[in-house]
């Protein structure tokens, strides 16, 4: 995937010379809308690939590690329109790049991203070229990570959380201003969104769009409305808009009620993930499966119970991929 | 390990009073109010849960925060918008209790306060954490962060209010951030405080709900309300919040009987209409009572307001002069030292009453809080 940038590196060029000329300048450059309209170089019909295998969640709750390679590596080719995995990760990203897989580890075990499918994103990586110093894997705190199962590394692939550690700069985002983890901001060039498939009680679903919360300072501060305008705009901003190449859904184990937390009676083994370049239509199709799971449960609608995941339009509407399941291509792999 | 934690100590002492511009306290006093603090266990990442005093249970383990408006609803392991409040187990949790960021010795005119004990230190002291987002917000630093992004020490109410006796402070001022997000802190300092003679006092947004206003106007001396602006559109644009909140606490506080003070900031081409000034001092006459202090003071570029010049001086004077107008009776300049508008007035006679110089008191001629030349009396707490 190319990335957009020329439209992106005039705007920055223009604000780079503005700063220079007036405070009136530097004050108007922080209040610039930030991302360029449009998605990268997306397609008209993106592709959402959902990798599922049956008894990819042993009955002791361990994933069979040859099904997880199989379910996400045919996931990640067909959403890169490759053959395979390794060919995908080699198109997205380069040997110099430094990687960042982004996962959400707040529920701890059990609605977690998994480390198994983490390190399996990160083995690819490594299969296409990309060193395995040059990946890290990473969340909001150790604590949060050992709570669902990683262990913290400091050497290979790297396994920490941000613990605070934020970049000194305010970033103006539209509705809010945020300081970001310090090695997303400083360090890395390329980003993997490595969420899970489940419910949120407010913003009606945590997919690949709101994990995007897990790296910054004031989270706290963007719950209000549904999260809306809050998660399209911090994921427009350029220090995840433009670094953002691959959006992975964890369904090994969804749950479609009673998020963020834990609730294990609204849990169930999906048996998959889902894969795909449009952060957008990933959470769209996300948000279907939910939809339906939640159906065949008797629960009401996100939108009967007043918390319509109303970001993921609103992503659309701000040019960040594709909403309308119509114009995406949901793909079984 | 005493002398590392002193030092670090000090070191917090020092940003704290970098962002709120006081006087940094001495070193010296440092070992003994804060020996009684040894008993408190704090977590990894400086927090001291404590239970919360308002909140309700909802089902699935949520929790509604009851402390301000915004009635936070938490999940488990999560927060509510001030950052402070943490569910854990289906029960609220305050993380900032006894856990200071800054602290420092202030003249209580820099709260500002002009009607109470003028010329009086308050040790001054704030966590992190706010509920809401104002744009210009000063002290962005704290209260815009959670408490495990910024440096604390541990300071329980005992503490505290032993530093202001040894500091010669009359007052507890709990500012800087918002006071309201560490409610049962204030409460406990100032019941600490009343056995001691130390006074507490809250300068707030005035974001809070009914039941923790009632519980923390029985126990402080007075109640400073930053309103931010007087038009509810840019009050929601402005800080994230509903204005009628903040109405209704001021009108909360005059049935209370806590002395009162208003600040509005004044935002060139923001909230600087002279309309909004006669509309705010209609409501301030009427619903406050027209001897309720209110300041109108100066703006300066901060936070996320970087694109907009400092509040030219006549605008603070129009708005006075339109207070003033309306009947209020004691209308200030802030923020402009050496302006006459920072000085009190005797409604009666005309004659100044206290003279002020930035956040000094250069001259004082109340008498038994009343004017020396016509004796009419002068509302505050002067004693």
């Amino acid at each position: 995937m190319s990335v957009d940038g020329g439209r992106r590196r005039t705007l920055a060029g223009l604000a780079a010379s503005a700063a220079l000329t007036s405070p009136l300048a530097r004050a108007a450059e922080a209040f610039l809308p930030g991302p360029p309209p449009g998605p990268k170089s997306a397609p008209s019909r993106p592709v959402v690939a959902v990798g599922r295998r049956d008894g990819l969640v042993t009955a002791s709750g361990a994933i069979d590690p040859k099904l997880l390679e199989a379910a996400l590596g045919a996931a990640v080719a067909r959403a890169a329109g490759e053959a395979t995995a390794v060919a995908a990760m080699r198109r997205l990203f380069k040997p110099t790049d430094v990687v960042g897989i982004k996962v959400n580890c707040l529920g701890g075990r059990g609605v977690s991203t998994r480390p198994e499918a983490a390190l399996q994103l990160a083995a690819f990586l490594q299969a296409a070229g990309v060193p395995a110093d040059r990946i890290y894997v990473w969340d909001r705190t150790d604590r949060e990570l050992r709570g669902a199962g990683y262990v913290i590394a400091s050497h290979g692939v790297r396994v920490f959380g941000t613990n605070e550690d934020f970049d000194d700069r305010l970033v103006e985002w539209g509705p809010s201003a945020s300081r970001f983890d310090r090695v997303l901001a400083t360090q890395l060039t390329a980003l993997v969104s490595c969420s899970v498939l489940k419910d949120h009680g407010l913003a009606g679903a945590s997919l690949t769009l709101k994990n995007w919360y897990g790296a910054i300072h004031n989270p706290n501060k963007l719950h209000d409305d549904n999260c809306v305008p809050f998660i399209p705009h911090l994921v427009a901003c350029p220090v995840i808009h433009d670094k953002l190449r691959l959006n992975v859904v964890d369904g090994s184990l969804a749950q479609c009620h009673g998020g963020p937390g834990r609730a294990p009676r609204w849990a169930w083994p999906f048996g998959g993930f889902l894969v795909s370049t449009d952060p957008v239509a990933v959470d769209a199709v996300g948000r279907q499966i939910l939809e339906a799971r939640r159906k065949e449960l008797g629960l009401p609608t996100l939108a009967a119970e007043g918390r319509e995941p109303g970001h993921v339009a609103a992503a659309a509407r701000l040019g960040l991929g594709v909403a309308d399941l119509g114009r995406i291509e949901r793909a079984e792999v | 390990m005493r002398r590392r934690r002193f030092v670090t100590d000090l070191a917090v002492s020092c940003t704290g009073c970098a962002l709120a511009g006081g006087r940094v306290l001495e070193a010296e006093p440092l070992q003994d109010p804060f020996a009684a603090a040894s008993s408190l266990r704090v977590e990894e990442g400086g927090l001291n849960p404590t239970p919360a005093r308002w909140f309700k249970t909802l089902p699935d383990g949520w929790v509604e925060c009851g402390v301000c408006p915004r009635a936070c609803r938490i999940s488990e392991d999560e927060r509510g918008t001030c950052g402070t409040r943490e569910n854990r187990k289906g029960k609220l949790y305050t993380l900032v209790h006894s856990r200071p960021c800054s602290l420092a010795i202030d003249p209580v005119e820099k709260k500002p306060f002009f009607h109470v004990l003028p010329g009086a230190s308050a040790l001054s002291l704030a966590t992190a954490g706010c509920n809401l987002e104002c744009k210009c917000c000063q002290n962005w630093e704290i209260a815009q962060a959670r408490p495990e992004q910024v440096p604390s020490m541990t300071l329980t109410p005992a503490d505290v209010v032993a530093l202001a006796r040894r500091k010669g402070a009359r007052l507890v001022a709990c500012t800087y951030n918002e006071p309201v997000v560490f409610s049962e802190y204030v409460l406990d300092i100032a019941v600490a405080g009343r056995a001691a003679g130390v006074r507490t006092v809250m300068i707030s947004n005035g974001y809070v709900q009914e039941q923790p206003l009632a519980d923390l106007c029985r126990e402080i001396a007075a109640y400073k309300v930053d309103l931010k602006g007087f038009d509810g559109g840019f009050f929601k644009r402005h800080t994230g919040g509903e204005l009628k909140h903040v109405l209704d606490t001021l009108r909360r506080l005059r049935k209370h009987g806590t002395w009162t003070e208003i600040v509005a900031l004044v935002i060139p081409t923001q909230n600087d209409s002279e309309a909004e000034a006669h509309a705010l001092a209609r409501f301030v006459r009427d619903e406050v009572g027209p001897e309720t202090p209110l300041h109108f003071t100066r703006f300066h570029p901060s936070y996320r307001l970087q694109n907009l010049p400092s509040t030219p001086v006549p605008t603070l004077e129009r708005c006075r002069d339109v207070a003033m107008a309306e009947g209020l009776r004691f209308v200030y300049v802030g923020n402009v030292p050496g302006h006459p508008g920072e000085s009190t007035y005797c409604p009666g006679c005309g004659r100044v009453l206290l003279r002020r110089f930035g956040m000094s008191v250069a001259e004082n001629r109340l008498k038994g809080g009343a004017c020396p030349d016509c004796h009419r009396t002068i509302p505050g707490i002067w004693s």
